[in-house]
C-alpha cells in the first residue's frame, strides 16, 4: 500500500510536467492545426536554458526557470512569424514537413552549442528527501510537481477567464467569426505557439534537472507530448491535464511493478488501447481549447 | 455613407463578384436581392475584409476601406452579422456578447451595452451563463444580432438573418431590424425573404452571376414583373 502510495506520487512528479508538455501541444494542434513534431526541442531548450542560467550564471532556481520560458516563448514567437506565418493557408502535410525540418534544425543546432555529452543540471535543492508520512520526496521533485501544479493553473486561468483566452476560444471555434470581431488572427496564432513552445520549455527546465540534459532528450518528450494529446483528445485543455498526469501514473506504476525497462512502452501500450476503445480520446467531449 | 465601385473579387478561380456597384446612404436600410450562389454573401465578405478584393473600390464615409484587415472595417464602424449566424458554440452567451466588443477599449460603456442587449433580448440575460450552442436557433439569432451590436457599429451588414426560423421567429427578427434602424444605425441587409425584406427596405439592388441587374426603391421593385417573377413567386 505505502509502495503504490509512493508510486503514485512519483507518476504524479512525472505527470505534471507531461501535463504541461501535452497542453503546450494540444493548444498549438487545436489553434492552428499544426502537429508540431518540434516541441520537444523547446523542451530541451527549456532544459539547456535552465542548466545555463543555474550552471554559468549562477542565478536561483526560480529565476532559471523563468529563463527557459522566456526562451521557449521567444523563440515560439519566431518560429511562428519566420515559418508558420508565411504558410499559413498551405496543406497541413507541407506545414508538418516545416515543423519536421525546424526539430532536425534544432536538434542539430543545441548538439553543436552543447556537444553530445549529457549534463546534469545543478540545482539548490537538498538531496535527502523529504518524509511525509509514508512518503518520500526529494525537494527537487515537490517542487517540480507544485510548480506544474501552479503553471497549468495560470494556463487554465489565461485561457478560461482573459480577454486572450476568450478571443483564443472563439478563434478555435470559428476563425472567420472571430476575425469579424476584430480578433487579429496572425497575431493570436504568434501568441499560441509562444504559449505552447514557453509550457514545453518549463517541462524541460523543470524535469531537466530530475533527470540529464541531452540533445536529443526532446524526442522522447514529443512521444510522451503525442501520447498526452491522444489520451485527452485534442485541444482539449482539462483531457491534457488529466492525461498527463494518468501517463506519468501508469509509467510509474509500469516501472515499479513490471520492469523499470517497460517504463517507456507502458505509456505507449495505454495510447494504443485507448486508440482502440476511445479513438477520440479518454475524455472526449464537444468542447475543445477550454 | 457606403459606395461599391466596381468591385471583384473571388476565391481562386472562381470569380464571385464582377463589377459590383452599390450603395447605402446614412440612415437606410438597403436590401440585396439574389438567387443562391449570386455572391451576396461575398459582397458582404468582401466589404468587411474577409475576402480580398482583385479590383474596385469601397469607400466608407469618404475614406477607402478595401482590402483593410477586418478588424480595421469594424473599428471603422461596419459590423457584419454572418450567414448562419455563427454564434461561438462553447462560449458562453455573455462571452459571446464580449467579442462583439473585441475591439472596444471602453470598459464602462461596454457593461452599459451589455445591459441595453440583455434588456432588449431578456431570453439572453437568462441564459448568459450557457453555452451559445445550447440556444434555440432564434436565440442564436438574438445573440447573433445582440453580439453585431456590442460593436457599436453605424453600418450593420446582414446575411440572411431569416435563414433556418421558424415563421413567428422571421418576424421578430425583422422588428428588431427595423428597430435598429430606427435607432439610428444603417442597414445593409441580404435576404431570400425577398418580399418581407422589401416591404422594410427604403432600396433594394437585385444580383445575377456578381453584378446588380437592378436596383431602386422597394415597393418600386415590389411591383417590378422581373422581380415578381423571380423572387416573390410570381
Ligand atoms: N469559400 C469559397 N470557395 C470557393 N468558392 C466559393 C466560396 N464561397 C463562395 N464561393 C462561390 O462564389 C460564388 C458566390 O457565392 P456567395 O456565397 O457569395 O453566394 P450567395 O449569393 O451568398 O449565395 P447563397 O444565397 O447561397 O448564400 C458561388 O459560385 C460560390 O460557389
Ligand atoms: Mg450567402
Amino acid at each position: 500500500m505505502e509502495q503504490l502510495l509512493q508510486h503514485l506520487v512519483n507518476g504524479l512528479v512525472l505527470g505534471g510536467t507531461y501535463a504541461l508538455l501535452g497542453i503546450g501541444l494540444t493548444l498549438i494542434f487545436g489553434l492552428m492545426s499544426v502537429v508540431n513534431f518540434a516541441h520537444g526541442e523547446f523542451y530541451t531548450l527549456g532544459a539547456y536554458a535552465a542548466f545555463a542560467a543555474l550552471a554559468w550564471a549562477g542565478l536561483p532556481f526560480v529565476a532559471a526557470l523563468l529563463a527557459a520560458i522566456a526562451a521557449g516563448a521567444l523563440l515560439g514567437a519566431l518560429c511562428e512569424r519566420a515559418l508558420l506565418r508565411p504558410l499559413r493557408g498551405h496543406s497541413i502535410d507541407t506545414i508538418m514537413l516545416v515543423m519536421i525540418g525546424v526539430w532536425i534544425a534544432m536538434q542539430n543546432a543545441e548538439l553543436l552549442a552543447w556537444g553530445g555529452v549529457a549534463r546534469s543540471i545543478p540545482h539548490p535543492f537538498p538531496t535527502a528527501p523529504l518524509t511525509l508520512g509514508p512518503l518520500n520526496i526529494a525537494p527537487l521533485r515537490l517542487f517540480v510537481v507544485l510548480t506544474a501544479a501552479a503553471l497549468i493553473g495560470l494556463a487554465w486561468l489565461l485561457i478560461q477567464k482573459t480577454r486572450l483566452g476568450t478571443a483564443m476560444r472563439a478563434t478555435f471555434q470559428d476563425r472567420d467569426t472571430a476575425a469579424l470581431m476584430g480578433v487579429p488572427i496572425g497575431r493570436i496564432h504568434t501568441i499560441t505557439f509562444a504559449f505552447g513552445s514557453a509550457l514545453a520549455a518549463a517541462a524541460g527546465a523543470l524535469l531537466g534537472p530530475v533527470f540529464l540534459a541531452y540533445p536529443s532528450m526532446g524526442d522522447l518528450a514529443s512521444l510522451k507530448a503525442f501520447s498526452v494529446v491522444i489520451l485527452g483528445g485534442l485541444g482539449n485543455l482539462a483531457g491534457a491535464t488529466l492525461g498527463g498526469l494518468l501517463l506519468g501514473v501508469a509509467e510509474e506504476l509500469g516501472a515499479g511493478y513490471v520492469s523499470s525497462g517497460y517504463r517507456d512502452a507502458v505509456g505507449f501500450v495505454a495510447i494504443i488501447l485507448v486508440l482502440l476503445f476511445r479513438p477520440a480520446g479518454l475524455f472526449a467531449r464537444a468542447e475543445r481549447i477550454g | 455613407m457606403l459606395r461599391l465601385e466596381g468591385l471583384r473579387a473571388g476565391y481562386g478561380p472562381i470569380e464571385a463578384l464582377r463589377g459590383l456597384d452599390l450603395e447605402v446612404q446614412q440612415g437606410e436600410l438597403v436590401c440585396l436581392l439574389g438567387a443562391n450562389g449570386a455572391g451576396k454573401s461575398s459582397t458582404l465578405r468582401t466589404i468587411s475584409g474577409l475576402l480580398r478584393p482583385r479590383a474596385g473600390r469601397i469607400v466608407f464615409d469618404g475614406a477607402e476601406i478595401q482590402g483593410r484587415d477586418p478588424s480595421d472595417v469594424l473599428r471603422a464602424g461596419i459590423a457584419h452579422c454572418p450567414e448562419g449566424r455563427r454564434v461561438f458554440p462553447y462560449l458562453t452567451v455573455r462571452e459571446n456578447l464580449a467579442m462583439g466588443a473585441y475591439v472596444r477599449r471602453d470598459g464602462a460603456a461596454i457593461a452599459a451595452d451589455l445591459e441595453r442587449v440583455y434588456a432588449h433580448f431578456p431570453i439572453l440575460a437568462d441564459r448568459r451563463r450557457q453555452a451559445a450552442g445550447t440556444l434555440s436557433g432564434g436565440e442564436q439569432q438574438m445573440l447573433a444580432i445582440g453580439r453585431a451590436l456590442m460593436a457599436r457599429p453605424r453600418l450593420i451588414l446582414f446575411d440572411e438573418p431569416s435563414l433556418g426560423l421558424a415563421p413567428t421567429v422571421v418576424e421578430t427578427t425583422f422588428e428588431i431590424i427595423a428597430d435598429i434602424r430606427r435607432d439610428g444605425t444603417t442597414v445593409l441587409m441580404v435576404e431570400q425573404n425577398a418580399r418581407l425584406a422589401l416591404r422594410m427596405a427604403d432600396r433594394g439592388y437585385v444580383m445575377e452571376s456578381g453584378r446588380i441587374v437592378l436596383s431602386g426603391a422597394a415597393r418600386n421593385l415590389l411591383a417590378d414583373d422581373h422581380v415578381r417573377a423571380a423572387y416573390l413567386g410570381g
